[in-house]
């Protein structure tokens, strides 16, 4: 028998970007870079395990704004494109390579790595959504859902109405996906503010997950910490803590895994290395310089990189998963003494975080599972729901404000470089409020029907959370300033044309083919 | 067992701090920030939710655009024409407010104070309304905040996780008088350490207890045990809440790299090209490679130091002529 568990939580997210009056649109290549790095290779790890029956609980939150560009035909044409193109520099550069065997072997790898993306990519009919609800179908994968745009939470208090319709739009979007209800959610950037659990309890929604403080600061003090969930005062709702050492060991750029010396190095990338007219086909087509994806170096350890080299990388992750387990088994002895029943580890992380920053990530969860399941006792991984059902008696607290965010609050988004834009996201908020209570008796349709859609859809993408997140982190801003604007500009522009009952279609038709996300949004459902 | 012990008196100490009564009188509040003892949970939090934060920025990783985007044809208003003011909590310590005044309102309270209003200072006053429905007097404590009239946010340092803040944007006048113009929300700063409700109240949601029931099996292996247990449990579990018992993780023995100041690269590649029929066969040291439809060919190599010998063989499409042509390259780097 085990004496505890852990529950590994990959949240998937990127931002609606979208550009179909664009040929080739940079920002477009965040969606294409974790297909390749991160979504295919997590995949195919999931594949090899049910392949080699190995028994595997990962809960993996997929946003709606990433279901919604992953399922996108248009996205989905511009990705083979991509990736076509990636293939072509890799043929390229194992031929430039001839003489230099240490990087010709890489130039191979990344060549097979992206063949292989391409393969995955096709045989999911190009909408990696089938793979993980596959997985999901199977039992070994729970898919949570998300706010709609991933709006931040605490920072839409002030205008709850809006919090609902991220969470109302998430959840339907989840079942016309799914085919069922979300058993949970993750929070976008994990923000919490008390008495939001009403919102996924008027959904059926019946669990989420909250920082470390978030839970130990909750009120009452929580008698088992972290390591077991507890219901929300007044709602029920039950609320999973994050583990903050288990944490901290793979997150942390310093003294975690992903900063190991053999592993591949990040920053250097040919497409900032290489001769320019050589390269030049490869990057931006406006001759902007990019990451291309084919780094070959490894960490090192000094300003002389060496060349990357795959197995010593693969043995440093596999002694990083025996690590990794070795101190959760020991963690879980020590706390299933003092608790008297199964303690929960929650270990949640950036999904693309594994494979686009941490080359090895997926590897390492490979290792990882497969040693949880053969190589020992003390734990076995869960989901949260199979959790509760297994322990339905849990204190009863209310969890404190909080976020997984720099310094655990809202200063991330809430900061001299982004405040400006709260005044004008509430008041599209109110506004939006009062169309919704203005116009849901009417039972509007046609083109009032559209346009009232339409601003809901605009004031949602406004709401992104990495729009915020960019403008605080303060490189290149100017594309997330732009969204923030344009959104904004037209919602307020839809709302004035409703109000004056002149509706330019021509301009709608427009926006709804660039922002066409969630085609059966009912605005309706912010109030 | 020692580490359990240390971890509890460290957190005595920071809890003990935590609830030193704030000093919170009369208008004026300014705590050093430098006074405020971290608990050991904000010290982790924020060193790793820096590094997250270094990793996630890599998600929407943009070089430095050259390209210029369009102008946009609208701006965002400056304001939507109505007095307002909104707060919303930062962290435990700071809630920020931003605010919009209408010149109608200005013009009203010019016309109403006649010469004063020039005399009068802006001011955002900072009630504490814990635990209160506020009337507008029953505040615990206020604190005035003098801001420009230029000024359209701020962000206010409350001095006290865990209390409840409303502001009143107005004006002061010389004789100490306080004229609201617009009243905020109410917002809540959390507490910065554990809670020291310690009352604890268990629950079973309803359609799980009615799984048991049927099942017969009680309340599962959770149900409470004898009281000295809880007790120690109490005490010794209180540690473990706020950091995960003694387990060293192996670490990474990484050091974050220098930043170079000045630096040179220099790498050489080498290109060979050529031309013959478009329909012949050529290789490259043995290797076949492709032509262009019009029987060029052009390759590039990255040129490592030593002799590099390049034999470069083109066969005629029926295979009765070969000529074949060896470029020897040597590269030395000194």
């Amino acid at each position: 028998m085990n004496k505890g568990y852990l529950c590994i939580v990959l949240h998937s997210h990127l931002p609606f970007v979208r550009h179909p009056e664009h040929e080739d649109f940079l920002e477009e290549d965040w969606l294409y870079e974790a297909i390749t790095e991160t979504y295919t290779p997590l995949i195919e790890v999931f594949e090899r395990l049910l392949n080699d029956k190995v028994d595997f609980r990962v809960t993996i939150s997929l946003t709606p704004t990433l279901i919604s560009m992953l399922s996108d035909s248009l996205l989905q044409e511009r990705y083979l494109k991509h990736i076509n193109r990636l293939i072509e520099l890799a043929h390229r550069e194992v031929e430039r390579t001839r003489w230099q065997p240490e990087f010709q072997g890489l130039a191979i790898m990344y060549l097979n790595n992206f063949c292989r993306a391409r393969d995955t990519f096709e045989r999911f009919n190009r909408n990696l959504v089938n793979a993980f609800k596959n997985f999901q179908d199977l039992g070994k994968i729970e898919i949570v859902t998300c706010g709609a745009t991933h709006g931040y939470f605490p920072l839409m208090d002030i205008c709850r109405e809006s919090v609902r319709a991220q969470i109302k739009v998430a959840v339907s979007h989840y079942e016309s996906v799914f085919g069922r209800k979300p058993l949970g959610i993750w929070f976008p950037e994990c923000g919490y503010q008390p008495g939001q659990d009403e919102i996924l309890k008027e959904t059926g929604i019946r669990y989420f997950f909250a920082d470390a403080h978030g839970v130990l600061h909750g009120t009452p003090r929580p008698k088992y910490g972290v390591f077991a969930p507890v219901y929300c005062r007044g709602t029920g709702v039950a609320c999973f803590g994050r583990d903050l050492e288990s944490s901290k060991q793979v997150w942390s750029s310093i003294e975690g895994y992903p900063g190991d010396y053999y592993y591949r190095e990040f920053y250097r990338d040919i497409g900032f290395d290489l001769e320019y007219d050589y390269i030049r086909p490869y990057i931006h087509p406006d001759g902007v310089r990019i990451n291309t994806g084919i780094k070959y170096y490894r960490i090192t350890g000094s300003e002389h990189k060496q060349p990357y080299a795959p197995h010593l990388a693969r043995e440093k992750a596999a002694e990083h998963a025996a690590n990794f387990m070795f101190n959760r088994e020991r963690q879980v002895e020590y706390l299933h003494d003092f608790m008297q029943k199964k303690p929960i580890i929650v270990s949640p992380y950036d999904a693309e975080l594994f494979g686009h920053w941490w080359y090895e990530g997926p590897m390492w969860l490979d290792f990882l599972l497969r040693k949880i399941y053969f190589d020992q006792k003390a734990i076995a991984t869960i989901h949260a729901s199979e959790y509760l059902y297994e322990n339905p008696r849990n204190q009863v607290v209310t969890p404190s404000m909080s976020s997984w965010g720099w310094k655990g609050y809202s200063e991330m988004w809430l900061q001299g470089p982004n405040d400006w834009i709260y005044r004008h996201l509430h008041k599209a908020s109110e506004r939006m409020t009062e169309l919704a209570r203005t116009f849901s008796h009417i039972n509007p349709d046609g083109l009032l029907k559209r346009a009232l859609n339409q601003a809901l859809r605009e004031l949602l993408l406004a709401q992104s959370s990495d729009w915020a997140f960019i403008m605080g982190a303060g490189t290149h801003t100017a594309y997330a300033v732009r969204r923030t604007k344009e959104h904004v500009l037209r919602f307020t522009n839809l709302y004035e044309q409703i109000k004056s009952n002149s509706i330019d279609e021509r301009w709608l038709s427009d926006i709804e083919y660039k922002d066409n996300i969630f085609p059966n949004i009912d605005f309706r459902v912010h109030q | 067992m020692a580490i359990l012990r240390k971890i509890k008196e460290r957190l005595k100490k920071v809890m003990q701090k935590e609830i030193a009564p704030a000093k919170v009188k009369g208008f004026f509040l300014r705590k050093a920030k430098t006074q405020k003892i971290k608990s050991p949970q904000r010290i982790t939090k924020e060193v790793l939710g820096a590094q997250e934060t270094a990793v996630e920025k890599t998600k929407f990783s943009t070089p430095a655009a050259v390209r210029v985007a369009p102008a946009m044809l609208q701006e965002l208003p400056w304001g939507y024409g109505a007095d307002k003011i909104v707060l919303q909590t930062r962290d435990p310590w700071w809630i920020h407010a931003y605010w919009e005044l209408t010149s109608q309102t200005l013009d009203r309270s010019k016309e109403r104070l006649g010469d004063v209003f020039f005399n009068a200072k802006r001011v955002l006053r900072v009630y504490d309304v814990s635990h209160i429905i506020f009337d507008g007097t029953n505040a615990h404590r206020f604190f005035d905040i003098e801001i420009s009239s230029e000024a359209n946010n701020w962000y206010i340092d409350t001095g006290g996780p865990g209390r409840s803040w409303c502001v009143d944007l107005g004006l002061r006048l010389p004789n100490g008088e306080f004229i609201t113009i617009v009243r905020s929300n109410t917002v809540y700063t959390p507490i910065e350490g554990p809670s020291w409700i310690t009352d604890e109240e268990w629950m079973v949601p309803d359609e799980m207890f009615a799984r048991l029931y049927g099942m017969g099996f009680g309340l599962g292996r959770s149900s409470p045990v004898g009281k000295a247990w809880q007790e120690r449990i109490k005490r010794a579990l209180f540690s473990g809440i706020l950091a995960s018992p003694g387990i060293t993780s192996v670490t990474s023995p990484v050091k974050i790299p220098k930043l170079r100041k000045f630096w040179l690269i220099v790498n050489t590649e080498l290109i060979v090209y050529g031309a013959t029929e478009p329909d012949a066969k050529v290789t490259i040291q043995g290797k076949e490679i492709k032509l262009r439809p019009d029987g060029t060919f052009s390759l590039r190599f990255a040129l490592p130091d030593g002799k590099q010998v390049i034999p470069v063989a083109g066969t005629s499409a029926d295979g009765i002529d070969t000529i074949t042509i060896t470029p020897i390259v040597t590269k030395e780097t000194r």
